[in-house]
């Protein structure tokens, strides 16, 4: 029993075996040198909320997909005789009004809604990022013109504007995904203009630039790479409002249009029977709060994996 | 030494004035010199006395509302007149240049390896291999242990003086005939500084490269120099070789500076500080900006801005009272 700090520390006794370290092991240089993706892939596995956000949106994409072959009915085929029922075995989320399959709805309405939602998101981040890394780079009469753009769609009223553009073609998803789109590429543009206003000041640009680097380049190289964690956390929170946007439009009827059916218009045609039948609102309504939540967990997971600069512990 | 070569970078009448909201500042005036093939020149003078700027106007990095004047003949050209396409493809290849600070000089999402890469190929036509093959090369070349596993290693992974040795193996990677390295040693620990130093000194010596070294640090000059260049205030004090500047001192800033630098050996008396503060550029003084802080100075200085004049072949000085302070001394010693 050690009764005082001289028994436990015994300097007389020297340990069985000193460790001796190399420099390398020290500094980690040992180790096996690992590609971006794969540091990147690691990080992002240690990320709980985005391995949940990942497999969330994994599992709804894959349901909505094939769950309508596991069901005998078709997604507009009516069934008068059936009509209003609730979950059952036959009809999973029941049916509507005139006897269509809720199930088969849902999925059909959930794909079309992520259709316009990764088109939005895909085009807004194109167009604002483009735009966006250009005002910032270039600043003067440039930056004054986009920026004058951005805050120009900006108070625009979001609801008038597409209410009175997707009259005239957001009949189907891409017109109404382009109608989304040049209203939501300003928030990524501001953020990749505001990211790159303070990249292109850093030294790492002037030493790109004295080693001969081209103006293109340089955004292409050097400064786009560098927003691209930050970019990738605005994507999946514009493909969660996108959705929700859509949802919307349907909702109000401006959007996507009978037959076709999105989650916001199965909502708005349950509204009706909401204290009667609230599962049927709250079916297609979970599936909206369910995708966006998924798509922002995965977004934060994205910002950490893909920073080259956050820790990663090696085993 | 090289002075009977042909210049490899001839500059002439540099100046370099912003216009800012509250008036000009000139931050070179009138700058004149030569860079031989294979010579160091060392650029010294306190922070904001223009050695940077005279630096970043020779690759034409300048900002966008400097205004420059005078001509940098490199190649037979006029790299102030050259288009931007023809100073791109002189920028790192024939004229490198080494940032101070080595933590933010490199681009952080991508591997130093990959960094090295881009110089390569941005001025040379050789595949990715070719090149990775060749950055690691310059990796063990500058002193990187392990240089293939640290090549893919990204820049956050290096220590500051390792960083700052990838800095100078990129610098290098086309051979250029001119490195400028401003204070590549600055942001660096005491201890890491000599070493990088050293590195410095035997890349430039084993590419023959000529080199224009930007410091504060009189050691460093001392010690890597060929010739030394004094700035003050935005003009050039006094040029000449290591030894003219460091033991026959012909202006009065210089011999301040000098004055001013610690002794390892020496007695244990007080620092003695060049009194006052560096003129402020936008209301410089009148006469030679030296003059508030000179011990020496007199009616005349405050009159007109001295000239360079000759104090020996290729050592020149400018003050006005360098017959009587320093060709008397000389002759008397």
């Amino acid at each position: 029993m050690a009764e005082t700090i001289e028994d436990l520390v015994s300097p007389h006794e020297p340990p069985d075996r000193i460790p001796i370290f190399t420099a390398g092991e020290i500094e980690g240089l040992n180790t096996t040198p690992q590609s971006f993706g794969h540091l990147a892939w690691s990080r992002f596995r240690r990320h709980k909320l985005a391995i949940i956000g990942a497999v969330g949106l994994i599992f709804i994409v894959v349901m909505f997909i094939i769950g309508p072959s596991f069901s005998p009915y078709g997604f507009d085929e009516r069934n008068i005789a059936d009509r209003l029922q609730g979950p059952s075995f036959d009809h999973w989320f029941g049916t509507d009004e005139i006897g269509r399959d809720l199930f088969v709805r849902t999925a059909q309405g959930g794909r079309y809604s992520l259709l316009i939602g990764f088109l939005v998101a895909v085009l807004a981040t194109f167009v604002g990022t483009i735009l966006g890394a250009i005002a910032g780079f270039f600043g003067g009469w440039i930056d004054g013109i986009i920026s004058q753009m951005i805050n120009l769609v900006l108070i625009v009223p979001a609801l008038i504007a597409l209410s009175v553009f997707s009259k005239n073609f957001g009949r189907d998803a891409v017109g109404l995904s382009l109608v989304l789109a040049v209203l939501l590429w300003t928030r990524i543009a501001r953020v990749v203009r505001g990211l790159v206003l303070s990249i292109k000041e850093q030294e790492f640009i002037m030493a790109a630039r004295a080693a001969g680097a081209s103006n293109t380049r340089i955004i292409g190289r050097h400064v786009l790479p560098n927003v691209v964690g930050a970019v990738a956390v605005e994507v999946t929170l514009l493909l969660g409002t996108a959705i929700v946007l859509e949802s919307t439009l349907s909702f109000l009827g401006l959007g996507v249009q009978p037959p076709n059916a999105s989650l916001g218009t199965l909502v708005a045609d349950a509204k009706g029977s909401i204290e009667s039948d609230p599962v049927r609102v709250l079916i297609p309504g979970f599936c909206i709060v369910w995708i966006v939540l998924c798509v922002n967990f995965l977004g934060d997971g994205l910002r950490d994996a893909l920073d080259p600069r956050s820790k990663t512990e090696r085993g | 030494m090289t002075n009977n070569s042909e210049p490899l970078i001839s500059v002439k009448d540099l100046s370099v004035a912003f216009r800012t909201p509250d008036g000009l500042v000139r931050a070179v005036i009138d700058a004149t010199f030569d860079i031989h093939p294979g010579e160091v020149l060392a650029v010294v003078g306190e922070s904001g006395s223009g050695k940077s700027v005279t630096a970043l106007a020779l690759m034409r990095l300048h900002p966008k509302n400097a205004e420059i004047t005078g001509s940098v003949m490199f190649n037979g050209h006029d790299l102030l007149t050259a288009s931007e396409d023809e100073m791109r493809a002189i920028r790192g290849r024939d004229i490198a240049m080494i940032f101070q600070d080595p933590m933010t000089a490199m681009n952080p999402v991508f591997s130093v390896g990959s960094q090295i890469v881009e110089v390569i190929r941005l001025h040379r036509n050789v595949n990715k291999k070719q090149a990775w093959e060749r950055a690691v090369d310059l990796l063990q070349m500058v002193g990187v242990p392990d240089p293939k596993a640290r090549a893919s290693q990204y820049p956050h992974e290096y220590s500051g003086g390792m960083r700052q040795r990838a800095m100078i193996a990129m610098a290098i990677a086309n051979d250029p005939r001119l490195l400028i390295a401003d204070e590549p040693t600055t942001a660096l620990d005491v201890t890491v500084q000599a070493q990088v130093m050293e590195v410095l000194h035997d890349v430039q010596q084993a590419t023959g490269s000529a080199m224009m070294l930007i410091t504060h640090d009189l050691g460093v000059v001392a010690g890597s120099a060929d010739r030394v260049q004094v700035m003050y205030a935005s003009r050039v004090m006094e040029s000449g070789s290591v030894d003219e500047i460091f033991y026959e001192t012909s202006n009065p800033y210089t011999s301040a500076l000098l004055d001013s630098i610690p002794d390892i050996e020496g007695s244990r008396e007080l620092l003695q500080p060049i009194p006052g503060n560096p003129p402020s550029l936008l209301n410089p003084p009148s006469g030679c900006a030296f003059r508030p802080r000179c011990a020496h100075a007199t009616q005349e200085c405050g009159d007109s801005v001295p000239q360079m004049v000759d104090v020996s072949p290729a050592h020149m000085s400018r003050c006005h009272r360098v017959d009587e302070l320093y060709r008397l001394a000389e002759v008397s010693s």
